[in-house]
């Protein structure tokens, strides 16, 4: 089985008295350890597909199988326990927490794990020597650079191990130098063994997947 | 658990982080909490006070004044109660243990030397610390001799004494009341005010015989009697008996009213708390409206707050935060801010309190029933007024507070 299957998936918004149909029959696989990039211009229906491939919203119609699980019409919480286990995201505006500090921002999904594991911080330490920042551990967001700040927010969803790191637009807010580093963190990633998926108009960030997928009018046109 | 500890640590966090909102909310809920527990306190303290008094007072005591409830209602007291229903009921209640006349002059000069001072002359029999439990410190009670004797001795009070003495001992020491060189021969101890602000330290008291004869010229009537019970239980039914005999031994035809007034403790009780309960309804009028007013004052800042958070909701929710869990982080710093208000407000309900015994001489007693009530409403506040805003927090929709 592959790690995300997509089968004829609709999304439609109802926006006043108009309907919007913003995904129209999406078809997707995904393979374990993969890179692949979603392409499209703004408007193309691909932060919608994200979201329903993050778990964040669900698809109007079709099938969405994730990890080996029926995911398309679960409730609000049993979609908070996927998130939690099976997806880690990276913003584009990195979205971390002002006022906690570097560490307790990479913490904050263990928080919401019923089964606690021990070395938990341990962990989080680790990931952010894995990603450079162990000189950083209790500063604040605010006293980071946006690369810096991006290379938390890539610890932070690693935290849990979860089974599919979900990227949207991670380099949009960075200079093409820290974008070249942050993609190079990603593969990383996944040369380690994890999927990626990366959302992108950038066909320079595209280039570092192994896949490209493209979208246009809420369809997968390649 | 675990995670529900972990969820409220993260409530701590923003309790924090938020200092602004933390300190408003607070200080509206402290103001609150302050002005409840002090009822609570003022409450238990008057009823303190009431039994304190009552002790003092008696429990198994009853007070008989001349003149009937019309009389004292205007504040005149009349002499219906002669030396002799005295002697007479102290021979007919078996069951009264203390029996004693009292009649007393207020605003009566008394010097020493050069000092003068208007106090309040009681006249007693020597009975009269046992009759008011009101124990001589220094020297000794007059004696059976000196009221048969109509001899000029008396006992002080010790702010009376202070006045005319300063420091000095006045046991054996000549005052002048009015002309009357009278000797002090002992001291009675401190009592304090009452709650209407009366000095009780503030009085003389000589030998009734001597006060009547030589201040009053007078020979039969008194102001009233003081008679004490052995079994205190049965006080009411004695102050039927009493009202009875004195009816009886004053001739009054039934369907008139008596000229005569029965105190007991219940009476006393009833005019403490009466005396007392204007201020606790203002206060508790004003203490209620200020934790209303806490209570949205916390749920406007929270929803504020929530508005403005919009993106952390989001981000948590992405990270696997279930509805329940922002629900139980918002709530929680609802509770914590309102805890620490509460907190707060009990340390001010004391500092004020102090003050307010300081200066208005109001009996207030903090026991852990103020602290109680304090701390239980200031979480109901913040779980009341709390979980409209963090049930807004807890149904945002993901997708929709990640974009802020």
């Amino acid at each position: 089985m592959p790690l995300c299957l997509m089968e004829n998936i609709r999304k439609t918004f109802h926006t006043g008295a108009i309907d919007v149909e913003v995904l129209k029959n999406i078809n997707l696989r995904l393979e374990r350890s993969e890179f692949v990039a979603i392409m499209g211009t703004s408007g193309s229906g691909k932060t919608t597909l994200m979201n329903i491939i993050g778990c964040l919203d669900t698809p109007t119609s079709g099938r969405y199988v994730l990890a080996d699980k029926e995911v398309s019409h679960l409730s609000d919480d049993e979609l908070s326990v996927i998130r939690n286990e099976h997806i880690g995201f990276v913003f584009q505006n990195f979205y971390l927490l002002p006022y906690a500090t570097v560490l307790e921002n990479v913490l904050l999904p263990t928080l919401y794990v019923d089964k606690q594991k021990d070395n938990r911080e341990k962990q989080a330490v680790d990931l952010l020597h894995l990603v450079g920042l162990k000189e950083r551990i209790r500063f604040k967001p605010n006293q980071l650079s946006g690369g810096e700040q991006q290379r938390v927010a890539i610890a932070r969803a690693l935290v849990n191990d979860p089974t599919l790191l979900l990227a949207d637009e991670p380099t949009g807010q960075l200079d093409s130098n820290t974008a070249e580093e942050i993609m190079n963190l990603l593969r990383e990633m996944n040369t380690r063994g994890k999927t990626v998926l990366v959302i992108t108009h950038d066909q320079n960030v595209a280039a570092y997947a192994q896949r490209t997928v493209k979208i246009k009018d809420g369809t997968i046109i390649e | 658990m675990d995670r529900l500890l972990k969820i409220i640590f993260q409530s701590l966090k923003a309790v924090r982080a938020f200092k602004l909102r933390t300190l408003f909310c607070l200080l509206s809920v402290a103001l609150g909490i302050a002005s409840i527990s002090v009822i609570v306190a003022a409450t238990e303290g008057a009823y303190k006070k009431a039994l304190e008094i009552v002790a003092m007072f008696g429990p198994d005591a009853l007070l008989v004044f001349g003149g009937g409830e019309e009389a004292r209602a205007t504040g005149q007291r009349m002499k219906t109660i002669t030396l002799d229903d005295i002697e007479t009921a102290r021979q007919a209640f078996f069951s009264a243990y203390v029996v004693v006349p009292m009649t007393a002059m207020r605003e009566v000069t008394v010097s020493h030397r050069d000092k003068k001072y208007q106090t309040l002359i009681v006249g007693s029999t020597s009975d009269y610390s046992r009759a008011w439990t009101w124990p001589v410190v220094q020297g000794s009670d007059f004696t059976e001799e000196d009221v048969k004797g109509l001899r000029n001795v008396g006992l002080i009070g010790q702010f009376l004494s202070r006045e005319l003495f300063g420091d000095i001992d006045p046991v054996g020491k000549y005052v002048l009341v009015r002309r009357i060189p009278v000797q002090i021969v002992g001291v009675l101890s401190e009592r304090g005010t009452t709650p209407a602000g009366d000095r009780l330290d503030d009085r003389m008291i000589i030998p009734i015989t001597t006060l009547m004869r030589k201040l009053q010229n007078e020979t039969t009537y008194v102001s009233g009697l003081r008679i004490r019970f052995y079994d205190q239980k049965n006080l009411d039914f004695h102050a039927e008996e009493v009202r009875a005999f004195l009816r009886g031994r004053h001739r009054i035809p039934e369907g008139e009213p008596d000229d005569f007034t029965i105190i007991s403790p219940k009476e006393i009780i009833k005019f403490l708390v009466a005396l007392t309960g204007s201020l606790v309804v203002f206060l508790g009028v004003t203490g209620v409206i200020s934790l209303v007013i806490a209570g949205f004052v916390l749920a406007n800042l929270f929803l504020l707050s929530v508005r403005e958070r919009t993106r952390e909701i989001g981000i948590r929710r992405a990270a696997g935060a279930r509805k329940r869990d922002i629900l139980f982080q918002f709530l929680g710093e609802a509770v914590v801010i309102t805890t620490l208000g509460g907190i707060f407000g009990l340390a001010l309900a004391l500092l004020s309190s102090k003050l307010l015994m300081y200066i208005a001489q109001f009996p207030i007693y903090f026991s852990w029933k103020a602290f109680a009530v304090g701390m239980i409403l200031s979480w109901a506040v913040g779980i009341g007024f709390g979980l409209q805003p963090a049930n807004r927090a807890a149904n945002l929709k993901p997708i929709e507070a990640i974009r802020g």
